[in-house]
């Protein structure tokens, strides 16, 4: 089971800032330089990371990261 | 039919949603939802029952495509590949699409180029088309990747025509509706939600009758007039046009949500104070937030994954290029393209600007977003290029600047070459017109918003008696037909 800890390194380097702490409840609200163009980004990392493809339909679902963490959970485990 | 219209309020409604909790009441769940599905196509019949057949049409065709798209078996040989089928089914829409409302456009913009003589088809662009087209793209790209689960036609039809969203939004997507149609606690009326739906409805109804009617006819004269405005008309109609059509659309989204809840199905919010917007990224956060969402899903992402790489030079391109498109899919002409390249040159200036790490302050970022929005929707609201000139033109001063009789008496400011004289007659208004422009700036930029609003709302007396007088005085000045403006897309 991923958790939330091991997203954390991602987020960061992605928006480039060490102070992003993640909780379920974190939406691209919550920080900053998470825009629509930045998160096709942090869904590319996702990808590379974790070998793993997004369908069109499952980014938005991605803005939220209890969602996020529940979708790579299962497609990991597919 | 109009959701500001008698029949909508009165016999419509009321009629639609009695059956639908009567039948649930039976415990008569299909027979409730066939209802709700006979009653938006119903709606849709009312203005041209010849359009029927198109949208059932369509609706048939994509549920088809959508179950070969999601049952599609690898492993068989089949005749015709998954891809080849989801094509067949995007090109087939697109094609409806173009033939319906861009035709004319496709033929003018031949004979300008070629000096050919082509005739103009003149069709008719049946109402919501633009609106359901998108929505059931978005299907089949679901279907094809793998995301389609549930499959009930009865449900597929409802998603697609319930007649609160039908005509203008706001653009659903089936994984968000589909479900509500089938869950159990949707089906019990709900006196809480009933009375919440009323009073966004009415919210809705107060901007769109009071606010949205009132500025539309100073837009409409300043737009149409052919006589040249000076500096204050011109400003006073791109003004009263913004306004319009921020009340005319937030209005009717208020109406579709509050519609919605009294059938306890939740649509999604489509606006929330964009005029407040402090920068072109923030603004489209904030307006039609549901076509932001369609487009950054289905157009920017897939145009940004064929560059093959994610650069920031690549991100910025496809923003472009997706609100080029966007902008062409709200009508068929050059001033479309060019309001859509404008924001889509806004936000690339905006995103280069953040990272850049520029500081901007919020009250500085707030005017130049508002004047640059304001002037974007010259070009969406003129009827062409030239038509958006001549507006812009006497909002730089190019026709000189006419001020009231009463300011004459200042020799200085004659000097400076400012005429005096009936100043608003060319967009024919009068005072109200600048008292309501004001009015409506500060609703837009410091009051709280419909879902704000709403948010609040507990059944007490007073909320009632408010209710009441904001429904009685839009009814006093509803005798007009007037139709929404994102009807027209």
């Amino acid at each position: 089971m991923l958790t939330l800890e091991e997203l954390e390194p991602i987020f960061r380097q992605v928006f480039d800032d060490e102070a992003i702490i993640l909780q379920r409840e974190t939406t691209s609200d919550d920080i900053d330089e998470w825009d629509s163009l930045t998160h096709m980004n942090l869904v590319v990392a996702l990808e590379l990371r974790f070998k793993i493809k997004f369908a069109l339909g499952e980014l938005q679902k991605l803005r939220n990261v209890g969602e996020m963490l529940d979708l790579i959970n299962r497609k990991l485990v597919k | 039919m109009l959701f500001n219209s008698f029949e909508f309020m009165l016999l419509f409604l009321p009629i639609t949603l009695v059956v639908y909790f009567l039948l649930l009441r039976k415990h008569l769940t299909i027979a409730a939802r066939s209802w709700l599905l006979f009653a938006s196509l119903f709606f849709y019949s009312w203005w041209d029952i010849k359009y029927l057949p198109l949208i059932l049409g369509s609706i048939l065709f994509n549920y088809t495509i959508g179950g070969l798209l999601a049952e599609y078996d690898a492993s068989a040989k089949k005749p015709v590949s998954k891809k080849s089928i989801f094509l067949a089914g995007i090109i087939a829409n697109i094609a409806l699409l173009c033939w319906f409302k861009y035709m004319d456009f496709f033929i003018g913009t031949t004979n300008g180029l070629l000096g050919t003589q082509l005739p103009l088809l003149k069709i008719v662009l049946p109402l919501g088309i633009s609106f359901f087209t998108i929505t059931q793209i978005a299907f089949l790209v679901d279907a094809y990747e793998g995301l389609v689960e549930e499959r009930n036609l009865l449900n597929y039809a409802l998603f697609v025509t319930f007649f609160p969203h039908l005509l203008a939004g706001p653009i659903l997507h089936h994984s968000e509706m589909m479900p509500q149609f089938e869950r159990l606690r949707n089906k019990v009326l709900n006196w809480k939600n009933l009375y919440l739906g009323l009073t966004l409805f009415f919210l809705g109804l107060f901007k769109k009758v009071i606010l949205a009617d009132t500025f539309s006819a100073w837009a409409s004269a300043g737009f149409d007039t052919t006589q040249p405005l000076t500096l204050i008309p011109a400003w006073l109609t791109s003004l009263s046009y913004t306004f319009q059509l921020y009340f005319d659309f937030s209005g009717y989204s208020d109406m579709a949500l509050g519609v919605g809840w009294m059938f306890n199905i939740s649509l999604p919010i489509n606006f929330n104070s964009p005029y407040k917007a402090t920068g072109m990224i923030d603004f489209w956060k904030r307006w039609h937030i549901t076509l932001t969402n369609f487009v950054t899903t289905y157009l920017y992402t897939p145009i940004l994954r064929a560059f093959g790489s994610i650069t920031f030079t690549n991100s910025l391109v496809a923003i472009f290029l997706a609100m080029l498109i966007s902008g062409f899919w709200h009508g068929a002409g050059w001033n479309f393209i060019v309001w859509g390249g404008m924001h889509g040159a806004g936000l690339v200036v905006n995103h280069y600007w953040k990272k850049k790490k520029h500081k901007m302050p919020a009250w500085l970022g707030w005017l130049i977003t508002f004047n640059f929005v304001n002037i974007s929707f010259v070009f969406f609201r003129a009827r062409s290029l030239e038509g958006a000139g001549q507006i812009l033109g006497g909002m730089a001063g190019m026709n000189g600047i006419m001020l009231h009789r009463s300011l004459g008496k200042f020799t200085w400011l004659q000097d400076m070459g400012i005429t005096f004289g009936k100043w608003l007659d060319a967009i024919k208004g009068n005072d109200e017109t600048w008292v309501m422009a004001i009015v409506a700036l500060i609703i837009v930029a410091f009051l709280k918003n419909s879902m704000e609003i709403i948010s609040r709302v507990r059944p007490s007396w007073g909320w009632l008696v408010l209710l009441l007088v904001a429904s009685f005085w839009s009814f006093l000045d509803m005798s007009k037909v007037s139709e929404f403006l994102y009807f027209q897309f």
